[in-house]
């Protein structure tokens, strides 16, 4: 991750570490068991869910931030915000990942983003705001832990991240509250796309999963599909 | 020589009678085009003749009452649709053609109603736009799609020319598109704009085909089949899911069933022997809206048929032979 001057993520203390070394969830025995289908299913379940629940916290985040970022025509630049984890992709290059990087782009997204919402949530100022946010960082995590899940059994490793690219504290220059406000709009608008490209990633994997008539052996890697 | 000569003398005069005619007529043979607004005065001058000159106006061949006339000039007042046409003046005795004007009335444009929507997701979207009121004059459109900084091309539909189509380079974009369209004519100008997220515009099209079918020997049981919409360009990847409304026809109140995969479903619980009418939407699974009802699917739950009442006049059952006199011996008899 690369930290730089003025991105206010990168003053902040990251608990990312904590995520980096979950513990890793032993492959399903896969004879006789029903696969990943469930899992997917239940992934996809969570993104719809939490698609949801962010749309009233981004709503009420919007309010309290104040205008223009609560307008519903802003439509600001995307500058700054260089570290957020991008959702949008080329239509062939999306519709050609293999597998696994689908799952690794979908886990250390929500990986990194978890991180900085658990940031927005110490400056939160409002004891309500911060409630909304503890859950929906609660349920983000659980979503988290589900593809950890689908990875784990389909035997993909998690993505471990590199040797000094771990997160660390380092006290940086004073960011402009407008700023501040721009990467915290920023980082909800980037959830949010992130959720539905989510949802569209399960559905593809779950039709993927679906097991043929005949074969019981599911072989995950795709073949330019 | 004495031949020649005449001959050139009436070549040039007959060129220099060419000449003449060309400059007193050439001015005059184009109409001057002029578009004015409706509700307007207009003075329309006899070309470059004098004030006082003594002039007739018509209108598309018909003559004008010189009371119109002020001078030279024809006056018009409070302009109506009707007085578009060509305007002509002559001079009042030789009838000479001096001065045309193919006058148009009209509007400026009122601000232009521009929507946008992607019934072809994940290729593109299309914007179509219209004028709230007649102009009643020619109009030109311009559009331009921005997404964020980026210039996008919208390439003109072949067939209506009130609609434009944009491909999607990036899918799950954060960055808003910002379609313009100016509106300008001969009166006036006007332009509008709207932005939207790539999602919020998602709507397909109907689903095609809705076919209802009694089933035999159910009385409150119709199967309904439908198709995924033919602009959807990838069911498979971005599936659709599917509302279904019915009632029967003399009722004003619709059943509703969401379905969310499959294009077909079975009604158990029509009331029999009535006719229904269905319909059914699509929408995509996680974004956009709904898309209209379909062409609507009539169907009456199967009954059973009624035993008929046989009398001697009709044919006999076909279990019994009945030899009635004067009829033919059947060919088994023999």
């Amino acid at each position: 991750m690369d930290l730089r001057a003025g991105d206010s993520w990168g003053m902040l203390a990251c608990l990312c570490t904590v995520l980096w070394h979950l513990p890793a969830v032993p492959a399903l025995n896969r004879t006789g068991d029903p696969g990943p289908g469930p899992s997917i299913q239940k992934t996809y379940d969570l993104t719809r869910y939490l698609e949801h629940q962010l749309r009233s916290l981004a709503g009420t985040y919007l309010n309290y931030l104040g205008p223009p970022f609560n307008e519903p025509d802003f439509n600001p630049p995307r500058l700054g915000a260089e570290t957020l984890p991008r959702a949008t992709v080329d239509l062939e290059v999306w519709r050609s990942l293999n597998d696994r990087l689908r799952l690794t782009q979908n886990y250390e997204a929500y990986s990194h983003l978890l991180c900085y919402l658990r940031g927005l949530n110490r400056q939160a100022a409002t004891a309500e705001l911060r409630r909304s946010l503890a859950h929906f960082c609660t349920s983000l995590q659980g979503l988290l832990g589900s593809i950890a899940g689908v990875m784990a059994a389909l035997g993909y490793p998690l993505p471990q991240p590199l040797p000094g690219t771990e997160p660390t504290w380092t006290p940086g220059p004073a960011h402009s509250d407008f700023l501040q406000k721009m990467d915290d709009f920023w980082l909800l608008k980037e959830l949010q796309t992130w959720l539905w490209r989510s949802a569209k990633d399960f559905n593809r994997l779950k039709k993927k999963m679906q097991p043929p008539a005949a074969a019981v052996t599911l072989h995950l890697e795709a073949h330019g599909f | 020589m004495a031949v020649p000569v005449p001959w050139a003398c009436c070549a040039v005069l007959a060129a220099a009678a060419a000449v003449v005619y060309a400059q007193r007529h050439s001015p005059h043979e184009t109409p001057h085009v002029q578009y004015e607004r409706l509700g307007s005065d207009v003075t329309l001058p006899c070309g470059t003749a004098n004030w006082d000159a003594a002039v007739t106006w018509r209108v598309n061949g018909t003559d004008l009452a010189p009371d119109l006339l002020n001078g030279s000039q024809l006056v018009l007042r409070g302009l109506e649709l009707g007085h578009s046409g060509l305007y002509a003046c002559f001079h009042r005795d030789s009838w000479h053609l001096r001065h045309q004007v193919l006058l148009n009335v009209g509007l400026p444009p009122r601000e232009p109603v521009l929507s946008c929507r992607s019934n072809t997701y994940p290729k593109g979207f299309y914007c179509s736009w219209h004028l709230p009121t007649p102009t009643y004059i020619p109009n030109t459109f311009n559009v331009t799609v921005l997404h964020g900084s980026k210039i996008m091309v919208c390439e003109k539909d072949p067939a209506l020319k009130n609609r434009c189509h944009i491909r999607y380079m990036h899918l799950f974009s954060t960055v808003k598109y910002k379609v313009s369209i100016s509106v300008s004519n001969a009166l006036g100008h006007n332009a509008t704009a709207i932005t939207f997220d790539e999602f919020t515009i998602v709507k397909p099209d109907p689903p095609e085909n809705v076919v209802a079918r009694p089933v035999p020997s159910n009385p409150r049981r119709l199967e309904v089949t439908w198709q995924t919409p033919s602009t959807w360009p990838d069911p498979e990847s971005f599936p659709l899911k599917f509302f279904l409304r019915y009632r029967p026809l003399i009722l004003d109140q619709w059943q509703h069933v969401e379905l969310s995969d499959g294009t077909a479903h079975t009604i158990t619980d029509a009331y029999a022997g009535k006719e229904y009418i269905i319909q059914v939407a699509a929408k995509d699974n996680e974004i956009g809206t709904w898309s209209d009802w379909s062409v609507a699917a009539h169907a009456t739950p199967w009954t059973e048929e009624p035993r008929h009442l046989t009398t001697e006049a009709q044919a006999p059952d076909h279990g019994q032979h009945h030899k009635l006199p004067g009829t033919p011996a059947y060919h088994e008899d023999l």
